[in-house]
């Protein structure tokens, strides 16, 4: 096995590589994904195994939304004679290639598409086009223009639609003053350009809003068992007495899949500093006992007030090493019952593919560096389906107990920052990995990495605290979210905000 | 509707026996007060008047042609078929009006969501004004009712604000501190009291006057919390006079009791002397705290220690011992109308969002949840909620 691949992954699986053998095979046969896998024998064992009867398949868990997309393309009647797209402007070709790549992307996001067969070419087909909409009410309507003239068009249906519009415009049928207004409008985004991924990245928005709407996060936390919906994310809030994760904790066994999963946690890590066997067998029951919760609950994610069960002494590990495995598996695993800092990390996870961590935000200021610093950062930071970044198994800092992971962040990438304040509003800035800060000599916690951050003169006024940090630069398609959600975005201030103290 | 006892329908669907007993037993205390909840929260009741018993106050709909024979029927009912909630009709000559209320459970602990329908059942075209009764004390703006800091219930659009205002009293959103002042010399006993503006919020006063009047107007303080200066300077505003900056303690120390003189004048001519306390901008202290305030005659020579020591009160217009037993809110509760005309056998309906226990209202300007939102959020958890 090699040893940067032992965290199991939610897709594009590779058994002989990624997760234990018996867990593959109980996922391959419990998912049925099995014809997906390279190699004969493993296909064979897939048919001949039967997953055991208290094992959770993590990949169910991720919600798995039907989602609805109506689509179509806006033309001027044929011949095209002067104006843009010009007359050598080849339409067949064109259309064919964006129906074709806007079904492979649908297929990719398990997206329905319902395409309008014939382009849109006049003010009946428009309202017809219209009515449907209306009627069937689909997550969201994607247009693809074909003339400036259809910037009208696109006006109208940016009103009167009632549902999330992406308008792709490619290049050659805009200018500037087309999308000025529009593409600063709620509930619309606007894609000028030649670049499909970026058209994907609209349909991507979509999809993460019914991920979020078909999510029931488990807040961990309390005495209290009650349920709620976020405003505008539309996501169930089940509150949890905390009491219940350290008594299904407690009854969780040492079986073959915690096993396994410690055995294989320990042999990917770049180096095991303080935990011992049993810290794993426990970091892996915490993490079998999530899993039990969640399905039990027929929920996707949670957040637990770890640090108060750690402080009153219920369990005997803080569920840091846990979460880092749930974060790797696209199922967001939050901390200190921070609701928020869940709903960011649900954010990177439904909407980049890819974990974040919330953290504690330090100022470095001898060099004006944000470090951002917590104990449960995911491995697979370029995503879900790529390969893990180098860990190194340490215990959690704060208590010295069980498993916490020091992810090693790429030096030189960029990451980005979002802490939804509420569902109305969210934190969005961006930087770039300077360096990753060891415990010791610092203290605090031990995925610490240090960021340069951009447009920010001062690392102090960074808003924000458990802001979620996630490598890449994605600040335009997590604006464009927003935008068509309706959600506030702000930015940490660029100049010094406060006024100077008197002595 | 069905003829079919909601409970009983509950009954065939419902795989979770705890919750189902719950609603059963509410079920079947029909023709009284009827309760109402989302999971997991304490209950709202709507009672055999058809009215909204909050704990923050009662909440009663009527319509203008209310009269004898008006008197509600209330049942409950399940929404959805899983939603449980309170519905009272009442008829009023040829209107029919039903109010149905349920527990919309939004983040944090939900809200009351409360329907007027109103129906035209004869054959003749009718007109008449649906008012939302209200309790004292709060204060009713273009889209909310706000109680203190709380917005306890959300209007619908086109709302037409008909509030009784008393002679004087606080319209703001401080809160009221009593016994929170140890003044150290002799003194007014309101300088035991004060209203503290938790947050920055401004503290609110208004007096009827006669317009364009003139008046002598003295606020008292007494800080008792901090020891040192610059820690709560505020910013005084009075009607008409040159605003005071204040820093209590640097001017008379801890615990010293302390008053400021404006010449006032009802400079806008509305009728009413607007008198504000706010905190000063940077300050360390942001909560602005008030203990007194006299309104005198403009000619009365003062000697602000004799009014300090409650000696003057004899000739002061008013005394407002501020956060004491005997101050009091601006407002005197009110009524928000709705004018309604409603063709032959036609409908109209009006939603509010009611503030339940532990809760405020969301503001209709900053969210997006809308009646078909709050019921599908109702209905979802309903749905999938069950009890370990």
């Amino acid at each position: 096995m090699k040893p940067e691949s032992i965290l199991p992954m939610r897709t594009s699986h590779h058994c002989h590589s990624c997760i234990s053998r018996r867990q593959c095979l109980q996922i391959l046969s419990s998912a049925g994904v099995g014809l997906a896998m390279s190699g004969n024998l493993v296909r064979g064992l897939a048919q001949s195994s039967k997953p055991a009867p208290d094992f959770v398949d993590p990949d169910k868990l991720r919600p798995k939304p039907k989602i609805r997309l109506d689509a179509a393309i806006l033309q001027q009647p044929r011949p095209y004679w002067l104006g843009w797209p010009g007359t050598a402007y080849d339409l067949d070709a064109r259309q064919q290639e964006y129906r074709s790549s806007l079904r492979e992307s649908c297929q990719r996001l398990g997206i329905d598409v319902r395409e309008e067969a014939k382009p849109v070419e006049d003010e009946a087909g428009l309202a017809a086009l219209l009515n449907g909409v209306k009627g069937r009410k689909p997550d969201g309507l994607l247009v693809i223009l074909q003339h400036m003239q259809c910037w009208p068009w696109a006006n109208r249906l940016s009103k009167e639609a009632g549902v999330p519009l992406i308008v792709f415009s490619p290049i050659g049928t805009s200018f500037t003053g087309h999308v000025n207004n529009i593409s600063r409008q709620p509930g619309v985004h606007v894609v000028s350009t030649l670049h499909w991924p970026a058209v994907e990245n609209g349909l991507r928005m979509i999809r993460a809003r019914r991920l979020f709407e078909e999510s029931r996060i488990l807040w961990i936390r309390g005495d209290q068992r009650n349920e709620t919906v976020l405003e505008r994310l539309g996501t169930k809030v089940r509150a949890v007495p905390r009491k219940t994760f350290n008594e299904l904790f407690d009854k969780m066994p040492v079986n073959e899949e915690v096993r396994d999963l410690a055995a294989d946690f320990r042999r990917g890590a770049r180096r095991v500093v303080e935990p011992n066997e049993e810290d794993g067998l426990n970091c892996v029951r915490a993490y079998t006992a999530a899993k039990r919760l969640l399905a039990d609950e027929q929920a996707n994610a949670l957040s637990m007030d770890c640090l108060g069960m750690v402080g009153a002494r219920l369990v005997p590990t803080p569920p840091c090493g846990a979460w880092t495995m749930l974060q790797d598996q696209g199922i967001t695993a939050g901390c200190e019952a921070d609701l928020h800092g869940a709903t960011s990390m649900m954010l990177t996870s439904y909407l980049l593919d890819r974990p974040g961590y919330m953290n504690d935000p330090v100022a470095e200021t001898a060099r004006n560096l944000l470090i951002v610093s917590h104990c449960t950062s995911g491995t697979r930071l370029n995503g879900f389906a790529q390969k893990p970044s180098p860990y190194i198994l340490r215990s959690h800092s704060e208590s010295a107990l069980g498993v916490a992971v020091q992810v090693l962040w790429p030096v030189g990438e960029k990451a980005t920052l979002v802490r939804f304040r509420n569902p109305n509003e969210l934190i969005l800035d961006t930087g770039t990995v300077v360096s990753n800060v060891d415990t010791p000599p610092a203290g605090g916690c031990r995925t610490s990495v240090e960021l340069k951050m951009d447009d920010i003169e001062d690392c102090r006024d960074v808003l924000g605290f458990h802001q979620v940090v996630t490598l890449g630069d994605h600040r335009r398609i997590i604006e464009g979210f927003c935008q068509l959600y309706g959600i506030n975005v702000v930015h940490s201030p660029r100049y010094e905000s406060h006024p100077k103290l008197a002595a | 509707m069905s003829t079919i006892h909601p409970a009983s329908a509950l009954l065939r669907r419902s795989r979770h026996p705890a919750i189902l007993l719950l609603i059963i037993a509410t079920c079947l205390s029909t023709a009284a007060a009827v309760r109402f909840a989302s999971p997991g929260f304490a209950p709202s009741v709507m009672d055999d008047q058809g009215r909204l018993a909050e704990e923050w106050g009662l909440l009663q709909v009527t319509l203008s042609e209310s009269g004898p024979g008006a008197e509600p029927s209330v049942t409950s009912i399940l929404l959805d078929g899983v939603i449980p909630a309170a519905q009272a009709r009442s008829q009023h000559g040829p209107l029919a009006m039903t109010l149905t209320a349920f527990r919309s459970p939004i983040w944090p602990a939900g809200v009351d969501v409360l329907t007027a329908e109103i129906e035209e059942t004869g054959e003749a075209p009718a007109r008449t004004s649906l008012a939302l009764r209200l309790p004292d004390n709060v204060r009713v703006g273009a889209r909310t009712v706000a109680l203190g800091a709380r917005t306890v219930v959300a209007l619908p659009a086109g709302t037409h604000a008909s509030q009784a205002t008393r002679e004087w009293g606080w319209s703001d959103d401080a809160v009221s501190m009593p016994n929170w002042a140890r003044p150290s010399a002799d003194c007014d006993p309101a300088f035991q009291n004060i209203r503290a503006g938790m947050g920055g919020v401004p503290i609110l006063y208004g007096f009827k006057v006669e317009p364009k009047s003139s008046l002598t107007v003295v606020l008292g303080f007494c800080e008792s919390h901090w020891a040192q200066s610059g820690q709560r300077p505020m910013l005084c505003r009075v009607e008409g006079a040159p605003p005071q900056e204040i820093d209590p303690i640097a001017r008379w120390g801890q615990h010293r009791p302390g008053a400021l003189l404006f010449n006032a004048r009802d400079a806008n001519g509305d009728g009413k002397l607007d008198v504000a306390v706010l905190p000063q901008l940077g300050a360390p202290d942001q909560n602005p705290i008030l203990n007194a305030i006299w309104l005198f005659p403009p000619t009365a020579s003062l000697n602000l220690d004799q009014v300090i020591a409650g000696r003057l009160n004899g000739v002061a217009i008013r005394r407002v011992d501020v956060g004491g037993k005997e101050d009091q809110c601006l407002f005197a509760g009110g009524t928000v109308e709705y004018s309604v005309e409603l063709p032959a056998r036609g409908k109209a309906a009006f939603t509010f969002l009611v503030a339940c226990q532990g809760a405020s209202a969301p503001h209709p300007d900053q969210s997006v949840w809308t009646l078909e939102k709050l019921r599908a959020a109702a209905r979802e958890v309903w749905q999938g909620w069950r009890q370990p």
